[in-house]
């Protein structure tokens, strides 16, 4: 009986002691991640939360995740696949090709999210970086700057937004449904539900709250900053950018006026530098992209998101493998158009044509019927760390060609014409002899008219055509008009047997006309039905 | 015979009992429970060393002291038997042998229970049934065994677990797999690992299975507490006989398997005439050829084996002596998959021992060992590589090999990632790339050990009091290796990719618990109390290189150095449960019963304010059989003999994983540049899913037991379902939702299991069992924006709507092809025609089938969407059949599911596709004269989206799931026992020869594979198809 007493205590203090002692498998926490509030409180860490919204912008975690959604390559693939400059050759643009978006495609759904994903981060990073200002952990300065850059990129990624799911500021002066403009940061249910209450603006309250975000950024940020950070000059081109999809030409103006030099010297083009941030026009076309392969980061580029070989757009979607060459180890997925190739308005011996495309490969094989002319602006094939070019100083020049052109109507702008032969000039083995001059053109309206082509040309492949064609699809001088979405060639189709200047091109594809209801996107689903407050666009 | 034996011991009792004076004989027969005489058994009685083995008649003959009171019969397999002898000189047992001992109680949380006294709901899996089958793991042959629980295979992979729910579906978005515990303790279970399927529960050897009991109402499983909603699978392995001689049990099974059933594709005549037509009418040259040497491939047929081998071998041992008893087995098996590069290699092993300390005190140690090594592919249904996916798109006027390549494969290496041109003037669309090439080539591998050892002791100072402390230990390593071929595929683009991650998977678990019991008079308690404390880690890391050096370097596992691009990572993450449970049990006069139980579960992954919940469980039976009344009734007891009601209720939880309570911020590299970014917006207040389960049934047992029913009515009230809910894009959030307890669902049902022998005779025997199950599901609410409740949840091809069953297909109804023109037609919200003109994209009114008019622009959008049927299934259920005639056996399962629905999107993205692909043989059924009736438009190069709806579900494609299938049929001879024992002086003492033959049938209106093929959401996208296998085995006893 003895022994029954004592094994009958040892089993219930065994129990007793075990039911108290193990409380402290439960005292656990993530070791792979920061809490909201450990993450703002050292410096280090600050500038950790401030890069981790640049890896928003360059690579989403949200829809498409890594695919390089939306500055990190997305947005030259869709800007150029909605426009007729580039040909879509198989299945993986097909959608954006075609027009034929529902709510609930994929494409249109990553751009939204991701963009917005960047913005939210950028919004909560902003009241990180005051708190630690506030604190002193950083000094106020860098807190401001650090603010600025989010600013920055907010005001990007909402433009973004504008040129694919709204009308255009110029329909209407900014009267047509805007995008929510996100300007607090979403942590939790009760920001969500005011979010809620919250109706899409219009067109012209985003266009001024993006100039309010550039104004803060431009005041606030240093000159340069490593091209793959903002900068004020990144800021500045920005704005310059914005105010032409504004329509204000004096502003515009202004803001070219900050950077480009009162004189400049289209014979030399390279010999032009920018007011502030020291850029410039490198002498070759292609070197701004950095070739062979590796990253842009050059007197040219205002202003890149940043790709790696350790984190890019990867195989399904980094700028390299979409567009490149199959026979140099890209996909071969997106070719030139002969809609441009063939205009015989961009010289056979601009050095262009051959510096940066050449007759390769593509999804469709080698052979004959399999050739299109391909980019070479992305060669990182293997390891795809091509920059993601947003601003280069060839469009602040060409921007500002047009603003002065266009605040020149009654007669053909030598400025102007200056600032486009700067960069034509600078693919030109003959710049004396090739160059525009004021006889080039009839009347103002030609001059722009050659502004914009030279646009087309000189941004080919960047992503550019999009944002051009949505704005200038009401442009106020009707001869320049965008008819909508251009026809284009028809979706798959290749061969070296296109190419060639004045080789007649037949766009298969008709257009689709401004007034469609596809000229713009669908709001994605999610949104529609997670916040009815967002009223669909027309006609989805 | 018998007889003549009963006559013979008789008469041999006659004689000797003159002599028994002193010291008295006692003599008998012993038989197993179908009657046969048992050889080999132990006889022995206390106070006395002597000891008698009975012979191959099952005679026994035992010479005891006078004042010997009682006899013990023991033998391996088989439970004691102690017998009180009194004055009796002849005594016969019926020895029953240990897993139909098991049959009469039920294997419970922390105890078991008697049979008749369990008011839960449990169902109860023989793995005889299947221990010897060609399979890779048990899971995969639990379906049609058990009412209420619903086993899928989707796709034939060897490293895939099956799909096991319990009474439905139980939760949206959290955990749906069933408790899986094994001897008493939580198991690893999933599909863990890097780079193949991996399935944790092949990590237990068939074999070694005692008994499975799935416990499937609240009143069961409540003692599981927060992760008892999706019930739990109770594992029982075997042990030795006290006592008992050493047994050893020797059983091998070679087995041949081929896919079930492939998919019908085109010839490359008929690929041709397609592939142009499409091409012609999208305005483009005609790139199909006919090769001069007219290649016909059929690439499934290069991409799947036929009659691939499967072979386990098994070797156990088991015995005891009077203080211990042991298991130990060792088993190896090699199994290949439907896929050419799918296949299960595994070793396991299994010691289980216990022995008493002294009077009061008994110490074991169950222990497993496993390595697995599995071998995979890419399975991607949309990936280039993926190889269902690329086999089907492959064009059959195209070479798999090319001699003139460097690599004998028929691929552009090293100018492109393309398969050859062979004839045709343009590659294969979309860049597919050549299964046999990356399938042969790649490599997608896992090596994976396990340990699994549990130590107890139990200590029993006093009569019905057991205390028992039991320490587990269980890891997973999985290390995989991911080896991808530069020259063709996956690698290409990276010039080669070696990839390793080791994930190191570990749980501790502490038990301690008293069991209890007492009786008074008529009055029988029994108590549990105990805490359990669990702690789970979790570690991985990868390394990986591309641009590889050599191709030598990519054989086996990436080797430092070898790549100009190297890359490392890995994560961490600990989590642990805290328990503490009580049960109390009581009877009276094995008539009334009443149980309740509670368990107090604290979760680290909730808020430290409200990571405790409580879970409470009640039940209560009534076996009327037991009443005056009914014992008095003649015919009632005759015919209905055992008849008991039952009912339950109780509230259990499903828990969540990770720290989903915290806003946490994750590495966010921008390029190579470290960052930190939000990755989760958390939610305090989020707490454990919780389901009121409700059950009532009613056990019969019919003549004697020769036919049992059992019925069960059941509803699963859930509450507080955690739904990521959907944020608004806008708001930025990660991942664009945000944890929340806030849906409420149903799964109701009734469970209808009716089994016995139809035939029962001396030389032949017939015992069929038959279940089926009826459970429908329905979503009861949903969260709500701003005041206002949302009804629905829509996706691309399901939908989440308040009322209807989880998940049901939604979209488009098709209304077939235009006659006229060869467009789609559908029907909109208001039922209007509308045709989709395939040439740009649009939609417009149609006037009628017959007429070609586009009327005016129109579109077709979320409204238009239908419901297109239940993507799970309401009823399923099995029939199984045991007959027996002499020595020959003939098992036989069928097995049979339906009221769902299955969107092929195998159909419609790959059979029909308008790409430069090849397709089934349904498209040449497509429209291309104005006239034809057809439901197959008009084909047109590159237009998929606009004439199939790719990435949405329409009518077109949503096919009826039902089905029933021949699940195995085993025929078996067994060799006399006798006969064998005398030929082989008694060392050999079972023989066993059998035949299988696995998934022999399957009827099905369904046009693709297999209806089970098709994902939880009803979608069959590119799988292997089932396996079909014949096999043949031989058990052998000594």
């Amino acid at each position: 009986m003895r022994f029954n007493k004592f094994f009958t205590a040892t089993a219930v203090s065994v129990l007793v002691l075990a039911a108290t002692g193990c409380e402290k498998v439960l005292n656990e926490a993530p070791y792979t991640a920061f809490t909201d509030e450990s993450v703002f409180t050292t410096p280090e860490r600050a500038l950790l939360a401030l890069n981790g919204v640049y890896d928003a912008g360059q690579t989403g975690s949200t829809t498409l995740g890594g695919r390089g959604y939306p500055f990190g390559a997305a947005t030259v693939e869709q800007g150029e696949c909605r426009g007729e400059d580039m040909v879509n050759l198989a299945a993986f643009y097909q959608i954006t090709y075609q027009g034929t978006y529902t709510p609930t495609t994929a494409n249109n759904q990553a751009m939204w999210d991701n963009t917005y994903n960047m913005i939210n981060k950028a919004n909560i990073a902003i009241d990180g970086f005051k708190k630690v200002g506030a604190s002193g952990v950083i000094s106020a300065t860098l807190a401001t700057q650090y603010e600025a850059e989010c600013r920055f990129l907010r005001a990007l990624g909402t433009h973004e937004l504008l040129v694919h799911y709204a009308r255009p500021y110029l329909d209407g002066n900014g009267a047509a449904l805007g995008v929510p403009y996100r300007e607090n940061a979403i942590t939790g249910s009760a920001s969500l539900d005011k979010l809620k209450t919250e109706p899409r603006p219009t067109v012209a309250y985003d266009y001024s709250r993006i100039i309010n975000d550039l104004n803060f950024a431009e005041a606030n940020l240093p000159n340069t900053n490593g091209v793959i950070r903002a900068s004020k000059t990144a800021a500045i081109a920005l704005k310059q950018r914005i105010y032409m999809h504004m329509g204000q030409w004096d502003n515009a103006k202004t803001e070219g006026a900050k950077l480009i030099p009162a004189t400049v010297t289209p014979l030399t083009p390279a010999a032009t530098t920018s007011v502030i941030g020291g850029h410039s026009l490198l002498a070759n076309p292609a070197a701004a992209f950095g070739l062979p392969g590796g990253n842009s980061i050059t007197a040219e580029n205002l202003f890149s998101f940043k790709n790696d070989p350790l984190d890019n757009g990867s195989v399904n979607g980094a700028m390299a493998q979409m567009l490149g060459s199959a026979d140099l180890g890209g996909r071969g997925l997106v070719s030139i158009s002969p809609i441009i190739w063939n205009n015989a308005g961009w010289l056979a011996t601009d050095t262009r044509r051959s510096n940066l495309y050449r007759l390769g490969g593509t999804s469709n094989g080698t052979s004959a019927a399999g050739l299109a002319i391909m980019t070479t602006k992305y060669t990182d094939y293997v390891n795809r760390g091509d920059n993601c070019p947003i601003i280069r100083f060839a469009e602040v020049l060409l921007n500002q060609a047009e603003i002065e052109a266009r605040l020149s109507p009654s007669a053909v702008s030598q400025r102007a014409i200056d600032l486009l032969n700067m960069v034509r000039n600078r693919a030109s083995a003959a710049p004396a002899t090739t160059q525009y001059t004021a006889a080039s053109f009839a009347d103002a309206t030609a001059l722009i008219a050659a502004i914009l082509l030279e646009r087309r040309i000189e941004f080919l492949a960047e992503g550019r055509r999009w944002p051009d064609i949505h704005r200038t699809a009401a442009d106020p001088i009707t001869a320049l008009r965008a008819p909508g979405i251009p026809a284009k060639i028809s979706n798959g189709t290749s061969g070296s047997a296109l190419y060639g200047i004045g080789v007649p091109v037949n766009p298969g594809q008709p257009g689709i006309p401004y007034s469609d209801y596809r000229f713009i996107w669908p709001i994605p689903i999610g949104e529609v039905t997670q916040n009815p407050i967002i009223v669909q666009n027309p006609g989805y | 015979m018998r007889k003549l034996v009963v006559l013979v011991t008789y008469v041999l009792l006659m004689i000797t009992q003159s002599y028994a004076q002193s010291n008295r004989t006692v003599t008998g027969k012993v038989t197993d429970d179908a009657g046969n005489p048992l050889a080999g058994v132990t006889v022995s009685a206390a106070g006395t060393t002597n000891n008698a083995i009975s012979d191959a008649k099952g005679m026994y003959s035992i010479q005891l002291p006078v004042k010997a009171t009682s006899i013990k019969f023991s033998y391996v397999g088989f439970g004691d038997v102690e017998v009180a002898i009194g004055n009796r000189k002849s005594v016969d047992v019926n020895m029953v042998s240990e897993s139909k001992a098991l049959s009469d109680v039920v294997v419970v949380g922390y105890g078991t229970q008697q049979k008749k006294a369990f008011t839960g709901s449990a169902a109860k899996v023989n793995p005889k049934e299947f221990a010897q089958l060609v399979t890779p793991s048990i899971d995969k042959q639990l379906g049609g065994r058990a009412a209420g629980v619903q086993v899928s295979n989707s796709g034939g992979g060897v490293g895939t677990p099956a799909r096991i729910r319990v009474r439905g579906i139980n939760s949206v978005s959290a955990g749906q797999d069933p408790l899986i515990v094994v001897d008493g303790v939580p198991f690893i279970s999933g599909n863990l690992a890097a780079v193949t399927n991996s399935n944790t529960l092949a990590d237990i050897n068939p074999n070694d299975i005692e008994n499975i009991e799935i416990l499937k109402d609240g009143s069961a499983t409540a003692i599981f507490g927060s992760r008892a909603a999706n019930g739990v699978i109770m594992i029982t392995t075997k042990k030795g006989d006290k006592g008992g001689k050493m047994k050893v049990n020797y059983d091998a099974t070679i087995g041949f398997t081929s896919p079930g059933s492939v998919y019908q594709m085109l010839n490359a005549e008929q690929f041709v005439t397609i592939a142009n037509e499409k091409r012609v009418n999208a305005g483009l040259a005609t790139a199909a050829r006919m090769s001069p040497t007219g290649t016909n491939t059929d690439w499934q047929s290069l991409v799947y084996n036929n009659n691939a081998m499967a072979m386990q071998q098994n070797v156990s041992f088991s015995g005891g002596t009077a203080k211990s008893s042991y298991f130990f087995s060792l088993n190896y098996s090699d199994q290949k998959g439907m896929l050419i590069s799918n296949s299960q290699k595994a070793y396991r092993m299994r010691f289980n021992f216990d022995t008493e300390v002294n009077k009061y005190v008994k110490v074991g140690n169950n222990l497993t060992l496993s390595k697995v090594y599995d071998f995979d592919q890419n399975n991607g249904t949309n990936a280039l590589s993926g190889s269902v996916a690329s086999a089907l798109r492959m064009l059959p006027n195209v070479d798999p090999y090319n001699p003139a390549n460097s690599t004998g494969y028929n691929i552009q290496w090293p100018l492109l990632n393309q398969v050859g041109l062979g004839p045709n003037t343009i590659p294969v669309d979309d860049n597919y790339t050549n299964p046999l090439f990356t399938m042969n080539v790649n490599k997608y591998a896992s090596d994976k050990i396990r340990i699994n050892n549990n130590t107890f002791i139990e200590i029993s100072p006093f009569k019905g009091f057991k205390f028992r402390s039991a320490f587990n230990y269980d890891m997973f390593s999985d290390y995989g290796f991911q080896g991808l071929d530069p020259r063709h595929g996956d690698g290409f683009s990276s010039q080669g990719i070696a990839f390793n991650q080791n994930i190191l998977t570990e749980r501790f678990v502490w038990q301690n618990y008293i069991n209890y019991n007492k009786s008074f008079g008529s009055h029988n308690i029994f108590v549990t109390v105990g805490q359990e404390a669990q702690s789970d880690q979790s570690k991985n890391v990868f390394g990986q290189g591309s641009t590889i050096s050599d191709l030598f370097f990519l054989q086996n596992n990436f080797i430092g150095g070898t790549a100009s691009l190297q890359q490392s990572g890995g994560g961490y993450g600990k989590s642990g449960f805290q328990s503490y449970f009580g049960r109390i049990n009581y009877d009276f006069a094995s008539k009334y019963f009443l149980q309740a139980s509670v368990r107090r579960d604290g979760l680290s992954s909730l808020a430290p304010e409200s990571r405790f919940g409580i879970f409470p469980g009640f039940s209560a039976g009534w076996r009327i059989s037991e009443e005056k009344f009914w014992s008095n009734s003649v015919g009632l007891k005759k015919w209905l003999s055992d008849v008991k009601l039952k009912g339950s209720y109780a509230v259990v939880g499903n828990p969540l994983g990770g720290f989903p309570y915290l806003s946490t911020f994750s590495a966010a590299n921008y390029g190579n540049i470290s960052g930190l970014a939000p990755n989760l917006i958390g939610n305090r207040s989020l707490q454990w899913e919780t389901s009121k389960k409700f059950d009532l049934g009613l056990e019969m047992s019919i003549l004697n037991g020769r036919f049992n029913v059992g019925f069960d009515w059941f509803l699963n009230d859930i509450d507080n379902l955690v739904l990521g809910v959907p944020t608004p894009p806008t708001a930025g959030i990660p991942g664009n939702s945000i944890s929340q307890n806030i849906g409420t669902a149903e799964n109701r049902g009734i469970e209808l299991t009716i089994g016995g022998d139809i035939i029962r005779s001396k030389d032949f025997n017939w015992n069929l069992s038959v279940n089926y199950t009826n459970v429908q599901n329905k979503i009861k609410s949903l969260y709500t924006i701003g005041g206002t409740p949302v009804l629905t949840i829509p996706g691309s091809y399901n939908n989440i709507e308040v009322g209807q069953s989880l998940n049901y297909l939604y979209g488009y109804r098709y209304a077939g092809v235009n006659t006229a023109n060869g467009n789609p037609m559908y029907l909109n919200n208001t039922d209007q025609l509308v045709q989709h003109n395939i040439a740009n994209g649009a939609y417009y009114f149609a006037n009628s089938k017959n007429d070609p008019t586009l009327g005016a622009q129109t579109s077709l959008g979320l409204a238009d969407r239908r419901n297109l049927g239940l993507s799970l299934p309401t009823f399923f259920g099995g029939i199984s059949n045991s007959l027996r005639y002499k020595q020959f056996g003939l098992e036989f399962l069928i097995r049979y599911s339906g009221g769902n629905k299955v969107m092929n999107v195998t159909r419609q993205e790959a059979l029909l596709s308008q790409n430069f692909h090849n397709n089934g043989v349904e498209i040449l059924q497509r429209w291309t004269t104005p006239g034809q009736v057809t439901n197959v438009p008009r084909l047109v190069q590159g237009q998929s989206n606009n004439i199939n709806q790719n990435g949405l579900a329409i009518s077109r494609f949503v096919e009826s799931g039902d089905f029933v299938r021949l699940q195995n049929v085993t025929f078996s001879y067994s060799i006399n026992s006798q006969r064998l024992m005398d030929h082989t002086n008694g060392y050999v003492k079972s023989m066993r020869f059998f035949m299988q033959g696995q998934n022999l049938a399957l009827w099905t209106k369904y046009s693709g594979l297999d209806p089970e093929n098709a994902s939880q959401g009803g979608l069959d996208n590119a799988v292997s198809p089932q396996p079909r296998t014949l096999s043949f085995g031989l058990n052998l006893g000594f």
